[in-house]
């Protein structure tokens, strides 16, 4: 087995390729998991999850079992899923509204901001033993919130989330603005699933536009469009255009924009087939958009992307409204959460319409995601195997425009979104992060 | 009446382990739908999101899929058993014509060399047309509805 030091780690990442063992290495995972999940911002959920002072969730942060809960002044904490005693996970509800936390081996109590709130029988223990802030639940380091959006790190130091989004901020925001009241609510519930399949072939796979003609073939009817995907009236809206009648291949694919900006964050515009929204609930939120934003509604009414990937660990699906929360189990499983989003103030035929579209292209069953699940197995599987060590990533090479400040600019098919989250990934496994 | 009801399900069942899908579709009524709540004791398919929540139109998208050359989610297809038990009939549910059907459901499903079995709590509101029944809504329940799934393709 390799010692992995640096020069090891950069040797698996060549500009236009990266080795086998990038996927597939159980120490090459658990060096990703104290370097780059240990120090990026990852995000935990969002605050309308817990509306009501007591509400909790519990949910995964990377590899680790935390709450987020409502504390009764208002504010948000995020806490690690373990009594201070004993280690025992105190509660195992996935959300609810609590008074308090109580661990089930000896009765230790929190309150909902994590303070320790008692052990029974408390005179055996030495005088100021269970002294204020000795005992209480462990808080996740850092923890910031963005429009909603909860953030944590597992890192006490390191860039604050400001910075760490950078012009990524614009992303959360085009989502969040879509919103007549200027906020959006994970009121739907979540999809999880499970896949066999290393963190960052999904990572590389959402930006990836030279898929969804052959991954999602069967997603196409005769004249090549897809499904409904969003839009609340019987109108051309959401219906994507994936192939041309008779499969052929869409040139139009090559037409959009992708892109990234610095800590490996990659992005891509919106699909130029997917025809506008029009009809009399288009028109309600047209109304709604323009009452709350005045000259700026046309723009905050865009759909500007199709989806963004804040790297390591979430993306946004502007299509299908929601976010895709990517947790790492092991160097072959990853685990997904799908919360989707609805927007505050806007028509209710319009959250149903989502809710639809979520149902039908990512849930367990949805239509879209089942064929890439299938694609990131077969790709983990297929790299199981000696022969071959190299996996290429050479299209659309040197095309892209890059900054100075770390952002860059390509188009289409372009395999450059992957090349740069492979930059950051060298960058965050060997360098300064 | 109950011999017939028993077995309605019974060859519905066999249509999906069998992948006839176009003929499992055509036992639903042009207004019904299929429906999988992802939370247990869901009570409206729009108070959050749903495995499946079909209605002949997206149910037509979705079993066309099952047969398209392409599936590869489905490449090599799954086999199903579907077995139906526990069936308990409820006619005072409903409109005069219809008939609530509640039923255990254990399905097992066999692909890529992984068996993994689900188990649910159906209920049919069966409608009695044309000599036989129709299904006006289809609702599983699953125990696991909520929790962590693999990739799901046939129906329950």
């Amino acid at each position: 087995m390799t010692a992995y030091d640096d020069r090891a780690l950069r040797d698996l990442v060549r500009s236009d390729r990266v080795h086998r063992d990038f996927y597939t290495s159980p120490e090459v995972f658990e060096l990703e998991m104290e370097r780059i999940f240990g120090r990026a911002w990852l995000i935990v959920g969002h605050d309308s999850q817990v509306p009501n002072p007591g509400d909790f969730v519990t949910t995964m942060l990377c590899r680790h079992k935390v709450i987020m809960s409502r504390h009764a002044d208002g504010r948000i904490h995020v806490m690690f899923n373990r009594c201070a005693h004993r280690g025992a996970q105190v509660c195992t509800d996935p959300k609810g509204n609590a008074k308090r936390f109580e661990c089930p081996y000896h009765g230790w109590v929190y309150e909902t901001d994590g303070r320790h709130a008692g052990a029974p029988y408390p005179k055996r223990y030495a005088a100021g033993f269970l002294k204020d802030g000795e005992f209480d639940l462990a808080k996740v380091p850092r923890v910031a919130i963005y429009r909603g959006f909860v953030f944590g790190s597992l890192s006490a130091e390191g860039p604050g989330l400001d910075e760490f989004l950078g012009p990524m901020k614009s992303h959360i925001d085009a989502m969040v603005d879509r919103a007549p009241d200027g906020e959006v609510e994970a009121c739907a519930g979540t999809f999880r699933y499970r896949f066999d399949a290393n963190w960052k072939i999904q990572m590389e796979n959402q930006n990836d536009l030279y898929h969804p003609m052959f991954t999602h073939a069967s997603t196409t009817a005769r004249d090549g469009t897809q499904f409904r995907r969003h839009g609340a009236e019987d109108d051309e809206a959401g219906r994507v255009r994936l192939l041309k009648e008779n499969e052929a291949l869409n040139e139009q694919w090559e037409e959009l924009p992708i892109g990234g900006h610095r800590h490996g964050h990659t992005f891509m515009g919106m699909f130029p087939m997917d025809k506008g929204q029009s009809g009399p609930v288009y028109e309600r939120y047209r109304a709604a958009m323009e009452a709350r934003y005045g000259d700026r509604a046309a723009d905050a009414m865009a759909v500007k992307h199709h989806n963004s990937i804040f790297y390591p660990q979430w993306s946004i699906q502007y299509l299908t409204q929601h976010i895709r929360v990517m947790n790492p189990v092991s160097v072959d499983c990853t685990e997904n959460v799908i919360i989707p989003l609805r927007l505050k103030g806007a028509p209710e035929e319009m959250w149903r319409a989502a809710l639809r579209s979520n149902n039908n292209s990512h849930s367990p069953s949805g239509m879209v995601m089942s064929d890439d699940m299938e694609v990131w197995v077969r790709c983990q599987r297929g790299l199981a195997s000696p022969g071959r060590e190299w996996v290429v990533f050479a299209r659309g090479m040197n095309e892209e425009r890059i900054d100075n400040a770390g952002s860059f600019e390509g188009r289409g098919t372009s395999e450059a979104n992957a090349r740069h989250q492979h930059a950051a990934w060298l960058n965050y496994m060997c360098g300064a992060a | 009446m109950r011999v017939e009801i028993e077995e309605f399900l019974y060859r519905e069942a066999r249509l999906l382990d069998e992948r006839r899908f176009e003929e499992w579709m055509n036992l639903f009524a042009e207004d019904g739908y299929y429906w999988v709540p992802a939370a247990p004791d869901q009570k409206d398919p729009y108070d959050g999101v749903s495995i499946f929540f079909d209605d002949r139109k997206i149910m037509k998208t979705r079993l066309e899929r099952l047969d398209h050359p392409r599936i590869h989610s489905q490449t090599p297809a799954s086999r199903t058993m579907h077995a139906v038990s526990n069936i308990e009939i409820d006619p005072e549910f409903g409109a005069e014509n219809e008939i609530l059907v509640r039923s255990g459901l254990t399905m097992m499903e066999f692909r890529l060399d992984k068996q993994t079995v689900y188990g649910g709590r159906c209920r049919h509101l069966l409608r009695i047309a044309g000599g036989g029944f129709e299904i006006a809504w289809k609702r599983v329940d699953l125990i696991n509805c909520d929790g962590v799934f693999e990739t799901l393709s046939v129906p329950f």
